[in-house]
């Protein structure tokens, strides 16, 4: 039987990715592969527990499941991972890291085609 | 100068001069307020928090005044090799003001040291991020 919503949200994904997408590293200790992300939504986030304020810019990405293989494995995203993005030479760092009671990942779909990424930038 | 002032400077420059198993720059900060990426290396924060003023005898009054050390880094796994130098630097700082006169303020004698934040387990969770906060107590007679 065919599932249009699956087929739907392929299609939709694959669009994503050709046309709203650029290329970052991903990074897991030692190894690491080149894939295509969508930037979701970028927010700041702030502590303030204990008097000592600590902020950090907070930014999604989406990637298709299929493309994050390390070391030749299909592989799911874990905290402390990093995810490098390029931008006119300059390389930004984000650290793959939970969101309030939130996890570090999630699904983006019903059909697990994309990843959500939280991450939160930790320098250049 | 502002008593309280005083004293966190001279905690400072105590600090700044001491040798301890990490080495530590220390500044004195009214709000630590930082970014997440500057946290890749060690931060030590000297943060004035209370004054209290209490009778000491006919001519004199007790001043209390509570002091704030944040020791923070940013780490990447968590491991205890990572974490453990972090917290004995902690209990170093205690240690070292504990009994003591400030080096550079001497009337200003240690009276408490309180631990407030072992580890913050937030920052530890959202941020992958060690934070530790020490409250020195040092009491002067004027």
């Amino acid at each position: 039987m065919t599932d249009i919503l699956h087929k739907g949200q392929a299609w939709l994904s694959e669009k994503l990715t050709r046309h709203a997408s650029r290329l970052v590293t991903y990074r897991r200790g030692e190894l690491e592969t080149t894939l295509t992300a969508t930037i979701g939504k970028t927010v700041a986030e702030q502590d303030t527990g204990d008097g000592l304020i600590l902020k950090a810019e907070i930014r999604d990405y989406l990637i298709d499941t299929k493309d994050l293989v390390l070391g030749g494995e299909p592989t799911l995203p874990k905290r402390g991972d990093y995810i490098i993005e390029t931008e006119s030479g300059v390389s930004h760092t984000y650290e793959v890291l939970p969101i309030g009671n939130q996890r570090a990942w999630r699904y983006s779909d019903p059909f697990r085609i994309k990843l959500r990424i939280h991450t939160k930038r930790i320098g250049e | 100068m502002s008593l309280v002032l005083n004293i966190a400077d001279s905690i400072v420059a105590d600090l700044n001069a001491a040798t301890l198993s990490l080495p530590v720059t220390a500044h004195r900060l009214y709000v630590p307020n930082f970014q997440l990426e500057d946290m890749n290396e060690l931060r030590v924060s000297v943060v004035p928090r209370e004054l209290q003023i209490s009778s000491l005898d006919r001519a004199r009054n007790q001043h209390d005044v509570d002091i704030d050390v944040a020791i923070q880094k940013k780490f990447k796994t968590g491991d205890a090799a990572e974490i453990d130098p972090l917290v004995s630097l902690a209990e170093e700082i205690a240690d070292f003001f504990r009994l003591q006169r400030l080096a550079s303020f001497s009337a200003a004698i240690w009276s408490r040291t309180e631990h407030r934040v072992l580890y913050s387990q937030e920052h530890w969770d959202q941020m992958n991020q060690f934070t530790s906060l020490l409250t020195l107590t040092f009491r002067i007679a004027r």
